[in-house]
């Protein structure tokens, strides 16, 4: 009896561990972990795991000594015989020791935590490269991303440069949710009536899985995204897509009538043309409107907010980073959403559901294969059609960079002077400008936005693509770059 | 007991309230026990009806965990999901660990003080009752189909009529609201209790760890739960009357629900295991036969617990953007509070170090509630490291950290307390060897369970989701939590299947079966309806032991190093000093008893009452009003104001023939 009880003592230590070591093992044969803390792909991300692992490996000498001490002492006081023992009250030094040692870990714990702390509620750096700034909005149950330099609007997928430093700043319309890329950076909650920021950089291009990481209703496991790392090459041109309109389409194709269902259907709530000049500002003022009519009338609004369709055939994923995005899940998803994921708003409220009995959708399968191609078929056109987004407000040099940087010019003119990318760097510009031609440095400018090919450097060849830009832009484009030192 | 003293020249109170019902006056069959006011009874019924919930609480979980075995199951559907684990939350905390540690209070507190009952034995009783309604109130739910679904803490604005229209948040706040009227008084109660109804020499430094802690507990009680109060009637107001407490719309702010939330919430926490810390001080000594190890360092320990609780409840919004200043403050406290935990840890080793241990049941769950508690510990210290806890924040991690707290650690203790007592309470033994199997099943299959929690955390598990999808890595590791989580409930099957078979086999176990320390032991298995025949004088801690054991008390108030007699650091050797530093409720005590005894020729108890059990109902049918109809609040009103009158009027005792 006592010899069996003393060795189920020991499986009381090795179980935890044994359990543990199981797990890892399974885990570690498992093909893929897209949510793991530990798979880094940025520097907040190594951070925070780092010091992890710090406190982890003094936990586990913690560990060692308190469930050893256990054991040992209980196997080697075990009852052996009726005597009993001294009767030891206490030893107030002892007491004092292991008051002292607790005392100390514990501090020497706080002082990497307390750091880390500062570190890393200070905001993006502005030392490692251009901050991007993104503003991230919690819905029930999809995430809003704004980038208000580029103005651009999308949803569940967030573009982002690698190498580059990303602000996110974190807000939410409705309930509190959190935004959580365990492998670019720990979570910060999206509060309503409270934004809070969180930064992180990609190391590498990829796709890292995000998800919603406060409970915040019937489909909080569902509210997931993506962050979707690319070169800066790569980054620029899905901005410069994002800000071109896609190809008209045939009359009496599939897609020009599914055009024509999408908007009598869908886009009271779903915007899908955020190229447009002045699409930012308005979507913006849409969204609003859209949340509060659904406030005054949650029975029975027939308007939501939706997350913006623009470019829709570029997202990987449908329904908040559920599901492929596959011409079969879209079907299916237009047709009964809510056999895909739970407590969407657009079949509880949105018109086409409404006439139904069974909530399904109220349009014949060609019509709903339709509207799915016309989706998938949404993509960016010519890049010489991209819009210039309306900048308002600052003066026009400010204006003029914000347009600099959202339609890319970025991309191909380095803004140091030894640097090139692909077109000439445009520091110093304005002295030059006047001196190449007969033209003052103004004139010369607007001539080369206008033609590119009107005058091409030496040793460069004609490959710049410039949007429609009205000519109050290009002045404002023109006082920024002569400002360029 | 009688809580009021007749002067000696006061005319009796003449005004009178008309007896509707008779009083109770039945010993024996269910009416005894609704009018009972006997804190060994009401022990009982606290015990069966909260262990009743926690099968309950249990069958939840393993829904839950039947749900999770596999990826992208659609066994349970997400609203089903969703009340799942608001209701297992919410009766794991309101309806088991707090009640069960009520059970335990009420059995043994008295017992251990050398007392015949708590001080408000229909007070007492009313805590019960209300506790019974309350908390099948906030089970109704379940039977419209309409169970609370915003998670155990209830967060705003998810919380908000807005986005939970249905019902079942109505039944959270009223329920709970119901609830912490039972644990207000109950608290009161034991404060009273304990300051003032100990047995003369029974200083506070000689005091049963286990009442300390109940007396800590109490305190927090009194203090916490109210915080809890505020927070439920506001978004009770948002939710029924449009008020904007928590309304975003209309500028109501989220944060605020948070923090009265965990103002409360985490005292609670503390709430939650002190009276765990206080059956495992207990269990030890017994078995280890040798007197707890720093009793004092162990309730001082017990007592910077439960005021530093109040200082870290921003620990469970580490993530919500306070910024760092208020971020590093809550770190810092959060790290310090492990100090007395840990000194508590050692402590408790430290007695078992030199010791005679005998593995019994109730030894093997209190060593594996250190083992397991001290698990629970260090992964929180790990949540006390702000960047870090960002990963684990809201994750599986944070699930398997408080299990390890409150299932290794309270319902560990629990279960030992309760191997520990039963003889007491019953007078019969549970069988040994299924107890010690019932332990080692519950041990296996709760780290099954709870450890591998720990990875899916860091693996990037969100808490609450109910499915995810294959390709998450989290398949494997959660099919062997849910295996474990099967194995678990076998253990709590064995117990109860131990319970029947030892009711049937009804070993005796006679007044002393493990060698116990203090007062309770003294007395007969089960005790008698008086409990002490004589209230016994106190002239030591572990008064009990060094009765039966006098040649150690030297050898006990011994020190090594000066080799003179001393007191134990805090203890006080000398009898005269000891009576003097508690003069005051010693004198009291005395007197009390005095009066008692000499009024009507011996034992004296409290009669029977029906008004608790009708006050108790008022209360809950106006909370159910509430939700329904004025006309209900109306007659809940009066159902109230009778059990408020009836008591009010009705003597402690009626009048004995006999008496003055």
């Amino acid at each position: 009896m006592q010899n069996w009880l003393t060795s189920s003592k020991l499986t009381k230590l090795a179980l935890p561990v044994l359990a543990l070591a199981a797990t890892l093992f399974i885990a570690a044969c498992s093909p893929e972990h897209p949510q793991s803390t530990f798979g880094y792909a940025g520097p907040v991300a190594r951070d925070q795991g780092n010091l992890f692992i710090l406190i982890f490996w003094i936990a586990v000498a913690v560990f060692i000594i308190v469930e050893g001490g256990i054991i040992y002492i209980a196997f080697r006081y075990r009852r052996r015989d009726d005597k009993i023992p001294k009767q030891v009250h206490g030893n107030t030094k002892l007491e004092i020791t292991w008051t002292v040692i607790p005392s100390l870990v514990v501090a020497a714990i706080a002082v990497p935590t307390i750091i880390g702390i500062w570190e890393q509620q200070r905001g993006a750096p502005t030392d490692m490269g251009d901050v991007l700034e993104v503003e991230a909005i919690g819905h029930r149950w999809w995430f809003e991303f704004r980038y208000p330099n580029q103005e651009i609007v999308t949803a569940n997928e967030l573009h982002v440069p690698t190498g580059r430093p990303v602000n996110v700043k974190l807000s939410s319309q409705d309930v509190i949710h959190s935004f959580w890329v365990p492998k670019l950076a720990g979570k910060v909650d999206m509060v309503p009536l409270n934004d809070n920021l969180v930064w992180f950089i990609a190391d590498e291009p990829g796709i890292y899985d995000g998800q919603c990481a406060e409970f915040c209703g019937i489909a909080h496991a569902h509210m997931r995204f993506r962050v979707i790392a690319h070169e800066e090459d790569g980054f620029q041109e899905w901005v410069a897509g994002m800000r071109t309109p896609p190809e008209p389409f045939e009359a009496g194709s599939a897609e020009a009538q599914g055009e024509l269902l999408f908007a009598t259907n869908c886009k009271t709530c779903h915007t899908n043309d955020s190229w447009r000049q002045d699409a930012y500002s308005l979507e913006i003022q849409q969204q609003e409107s859209r949340w509060n009519t659904w406030l005054d009338d949650i029975e029975n609004s027939r308007l939501v907010s939706a997350p913006n369709l623009t470019h829709y055939s570029q997202r990987n994923f449908l329904g908040a980073g559920i599901k492929e995005n596959s011409r079969e899940n879209l079907i299916k998803w237009i047709t009964d959403p809510d056999s895909i994921k739970i407590g969407t708003a657009m079949q509880a409220h949105a018109a086409a559901y409404q006439e139904r009995e069974d909530n399904k959708i109220n349009l014949s399968n060609q019509e709903v294969e339709n509207i799915a191609d016309y989706l998938l078929a949404l993509e960016p056109g010519d890049i010489s059609q991209l819009v210039a987004p309306a900048i308002t407000g600052g003066t026009p040099e400010e204006r003029g960079e914000q347009l600099f940087i959202s339609i890319g010019c970025n991309a191909c003119h380095s803004l140091d002077a030894d640097t090139t990318i692909v077109g000439p760097s445009l520091i110093g510009i304005a002295g030059r400008a006047g001196t190449r031609t007969s033209l003052s440095a103004d004139e010369y400018l607007r001539q080369s936005i206008n033609d590119p090919g009107a005058f091409i450097v030496d040793g460069f060849t004609n490959a710049m693509v410039v949007p429609k830009i009205p000519p109050n832009q290009v002045d404002d484009l023109i006082a920024y770059i002569t400002t360029l030192e | 007991m009688q809580t009021t003293h007749p002067g000696p020249s006061r005319e009796p109170i003449s005004l009178s309230f008309p007896r509707i019902i008779p009083r109770p006056k039945s010993e024996y069959g269910i009416w005894s026990w609704i009018s009972t006011v006997d804190h060994k009874r009401i022990g009982t019924l606290y015990a069966v009806t909260s262990f009743f919930w926690f099968l309950v609480g249990g069958i939840e979980a393993l829904l839950m965990r039947v749900q999770l075995s596999q990826a992208d199951s659609t066994l349970i559907d997400p609203e089903m999901f969703n009340q799942l684990f608001t209701m297992h939350g919410t009766t794991m905390v309101f309806l088991v660990v707090m009640p069960l540690s009520a059970a335990f209070f009420n059995w043994l507190v008295p017992l251990q003080i050398g007392a015949r009952d708590v001080a408000f034995p229909r007070l007492n009783a009313l805590s019960f009752w209300i506790f019974l309604f309350g908390s099948l109130f906030l089970n109704f739910s379940w039977l419209i189909g309409d169970a609370p679904n915003g998670g155990w803490f209830g967060y705003a604005p998810n919380s908000h009529v807005a986005f939970n229209p249905t019902n079942g948040m109505n039944f959270w706040v009223i329920g709970l609201n119901i609830l912490g009227v039972a644990s207000i008084a109950a608290g009161l109660n034991f404060i009273v209790t304990i300051l003032n109804m100990r047995a003369p020499g029974m200083s506070l430094t000689k005091m049963p760890v286990f009442t300390w802690m109940t007396f800590v507990t109490s305190v927090l009680i009194v203090l916490a739960l109210p915080v809890l109060t505020v927070a439920l009637i506001q978004l009770q107001v948002d939710r029924l009357y449009g008020t904007h407490f928590y309304n975003t719309a209309a500028g109501g702010d989220p944060v605020l629900w948070q923090h009265v939330f965990w103002l409360f919430g985490h005292p609670e926490v503390y709430i939650l295991i002190l009276p765990a810390m206080g059956i495992v001080s207990e269990i030890l000594p017994v078995f280890s036969r040798k007197p707890l190890f720093g009793y004092s360092f162990l309730v001082f320990a017990g007592v910077a617990i439960g005021f530093m609780g109040w200082f870290v409840w921003s620990h469970h919004m580490f993530t919500v953007g306070l910024g760092p200043a208020a971020n590093s403050a809550f770190a810092i406290s959060t790290m310090a509070i492990a100090i007395p935990t840990g000194i508590k840890i050692f402590n408790w080793i430290g007695t078992m170090w030199g010791g005679s241990i005998r593995f019994s049941s109730a030894m093997l769950f209190a060593i594996s509630f250190i083992a397991m508690f001290t698990i629970g510990g260090l992964s929180g210290v790990m949540h006390a490291a702000v960047p870090s806890d960002a990963q684990q924040q809201d994750t599986y991690f944070v699930v398997a950290h408080f299990h390890y707290v409150l299932f290794g650690g309270a319902i560990m203790a629990i279960f030992g307390g309760i191997y520990f007592w039963w003889p007491k309470a019953t007078g019969y033994m549970l069988s040994e060897k299924l107890g010690v199997i019932n332990w080692l099943i519950m041990l296996i299959g709760f780290n099954l369970q709870f450890a591998p929690q720990h990875w899916l955390g860091l693996d990037g598990m969100p808490r609450r989701i109910f499915t995810y999808a294959e390709n998450m890595g989290w398949e494997n590791t959660n099919m062997i939590a849910s295996a474990g989580g099967f194995l678990m409930a076998f253990s709590v099957l064995l117990f109860m299947i131990n319970v029947v078979y030892s009711a049937r086999k009804r070993v005796p176990a006679g007044d002393d079966p493990w060698d116990g320390r203090t007062l309770e032991w003294s007395i007969s298995s089960p005790p008698p309806h008086y409990n002490f025949e004589k209230i016994p004088n106190v002239e030591h801690r572990d008064d009990f032991w060094f009765t039966k054991h006098p040649e150690l008390i030297a050898e006990y108030y011994h020190d090594e190093h000066s080799g003179e007699l001393t007191a134990p650091s805090g203890a006080q050797f000398d009898e005269d000093a000891a009576e003097e530093e508690d003069e005051h409720a010693d004198a009291h005590a005395e007197e009390h008893h005095g009066d008692d005894e000499h009024g009507h020729g011996g034992i004296h108890l409290p009669d029977m009452s029906y008004y608790p059990i009708i006050l108790a109902a008022g209360l809950t049918i106006v909370g159910a009003g509430l939700m329904t109809a004025i006309p209900v609040i109306i007659i809940g009103t009066i159902v109230l104001l009778w059990g408020l009158l009836g008591w009010s009027f009705e003597p402690v005792n009626d009048p004995v023939p006999d008496s003055h």
